[in-house]
């Protein structure tokens, strides 16, 4: 059973959302394609820190299976798989976005807000322990969109993807404790596949356009 | 007021003044170390300091009284500025003085008439310098002031010693996760950007088409020249303890106790050179910003210490 006191449980789950938060501003400030990939990567190992932090504090033992997928899949698969991609591909960095940086540092600012005061009237009545991580991962998700539109090339966008993905599961694991470990798996083999599909749709991209940058699709005709 | 707080106020303006040198010293000393360089000993800004002192200083036969009187007035007010911080004991007994506010305006004082300097000398460089700096002031202010506010909230007060002295009583409950971290990422990010430190100026360089803090002090020299580089180095103590006393004020005094202010000075030096560490390090691992790219940097401080007060107004109240 948790040994520590509530108040100090809440304080680092607390803290560890906020670096998940603090991580997609980074991503968004961020032109090179490697070191968006490592920050995402950064990001799952908080995410599992946060997911285990909970499992520890209530005592609910499948959310460490949880953590240690995340781990596994988010922070170490994906990571490699997209790196792969990003080398193969040649980008090193995304030179054109539809928004500049501060623009858009400043957009994620107002979704940030806008996120908290969504969440503002049920955050009360949640859990204790997780109670500012349902506005901060409603932020998140937000984020995940944000850069999914505003990026123009693929592996960007999945970043955005898979950003949404972590603000989903800091979700259910603020509001519901984790969701049941059959939808959990279900997930995880879920992203990993999307990880693979869209890595193999990025090369066809490449091949037929001569690069990733998806605004081009636009040109296509029936 | 009682004796003890004159000795108190002397005790932290000898702080201040004694150990800024130390601090530039441990920061280019960490550098030289990972840049596998022997480097000067850490005392060598003091010597600097003292040859300087004995120096005549050459003035500009275009400068008007601003330039002479620039360095005294940078030097006083960056000090005053400190007697506002708490360094070793958390209530200062001059924290009716003046609040946050008066904190960040003091030290624009000094980079006002700095930038003022920068042009009354009349060189090209000094002038560009002070257009440069200008960018950098205005963008760090809002997110400096924002960053601190955010911090005022939670401890219901705008004065930095009620700020320092309710954290640290409380141990740290006061402090609240979430905010705190976005504003502690946004005062680090300023302290970098305001001591002319790596992604945004470089302290080490001479090349003209990268300096800023450098171009506007080219023209100074002798007594002058060191009095504005012992105000650079304050300014950097200013901004260390403001990031160690308000975000992690453990072991700082609050009683006058003699072990109680021992404990709290030898924590406080700690914490300052470990913090000096942290920002030679920083400064090895990542290449100055093009100018341009500044406003990215600074412009995620400004978001970070706008959501950090937003986050207390709209989930805290």
């Amino acid at each position: 059973m948790p040994t520590l006191p509530i108040n100090i449980g809440s304080y680092l789950v607390n803290l560890c959302s906020a670096l998940l938060l603090l991580t997609c501003f980074a991503i968004v400030a961020q032109r090179r394609l490697m070191a968006c990939v490592d920050l995402f990567a950064l990001q799952s190992v908080f995410l599992a820190v946060t997911a285990t932090l909970v499992a520890y504090l209530t005592g609910i033992h499948h959310i460490y299976l949880a953590a240690v997928l995340t781990i596994a899949i988010k922070a170490i698969i994906l990571p490699r798989i997209l790196k792969k991609i990003v080398r193969q591909l040649n980008v090193q960095r995304e030179v054109s976005m539809y928004v500049n940086i501060p623009t858009g540092l400043l957009i994620c600012g107002g979704l940030v807000i806008l996120a908290f005061f969504i969440t503002q009237p049920i955050v009360h009545l949640g859990f204790l322990l997780t109670q500012d991580s349902l506005a901060i991962a409603l932020a998140i998700v937000l984020i995940g969109f944000f850069i999914m539109v505003s990026r123009l090339k693929a592996v960007t966008q999945v970043i955005g993807f898979l950003m949404i993905e972590n603000g989903l599961f800091l979700a259910a694991t603020a509001a519901a404790y984790g969701m049941p470990l059959i939808v959990e798996l279900g997930i995880f083999f879920d992203v990993l596949v999307a990880g693979l599909i869209v890595g193999i749709y990025t090369h066809q991209i490449q091949e037929a356009f001569g690069s990733v940058d998806t605004s081009r699709m636009k040109a296509l005709k029936e | 007021m009682r004796a003890i707080d004159f000795l108190l106020i002397i005790l932290q303006i000898f702080l201040v003044l004694g150990l800024s040198p130390l601090i530039v010293g441990v920061i280019r000393r960490v550098k030289a170390h990972l840049q596998c360089r022997h480097g000067a000993t850490v005392l060598q800004p003091y010597s600097d300091l003292a040859k300087l002192f004995r120096k005549e200083p050459v003035i500009s036969t275009t400068a008007s009284w601003i330039f002479p009187a620039t360095p005294y007035i940078l030097f006083s007010s960056t000090l005053a500025a400190s007697l506002l911080v708490p360094t070793i004991i958390a209530p200062m007994p001059l924290n009716f003085a003046g609040n946050i506010i008066a904190l960040v305006y003091l030290l624009a004082l000094g980079t006002f008439f700095l930038m003022l300097a920068g042009l009354d000398a009349g060189s090209a460089f000094g002038g560009m310098g002070s257009s440069r700096e200008a960018i950098v002031a205005s963008l760090t202010e809002p997110a400096l002031i924002l960053s601190l506010f955010a911090v005022a909230l939670t401890a219901g007060s705008a004065n930095i010693s009620a700020i320092v002295y309710k954290t640290a009583i409380l141990q740290g409950i006061v402090l609240d996760p979430p905010p705190h971290l976005m504003a502690l990422v946004a005062l680090f990010i300023i302290t970098l950007a305001e001591t002319g430190r790596v992604p945004v100026d470089n302290p080490a360089t001479h090349l003209e088409l990268t300096m800023i803090h450098e171009a506007m002090i080219l023209e100074y020299s002798g007594r002058y020249l060191a009095l504005v580089e012992w105000a650079a180095g304050m300014k950097l103590m200013i901004f260390l303890s403001l990031l160690a006393n308000i975000f992690a004020p453990w072991g700082i005094a609050t009683t006058l106790s003699p072990s109680a202010l021992g404990l709290g000075l030898l924590v406080f030096v700690g914490k300052v050179v470990g913090l000096a560490v942290v920002i030679g390090v920083f400064e090895c691992m990542f290449a100055k910003l093009r100018l341009f790219r500044v406003t990215e940097l600074l412009g995620a401080a400004f978001v970070l210490s706008l959501l950090a007060l937003v986050f207390f107004y709209i989930l805290r109240v």
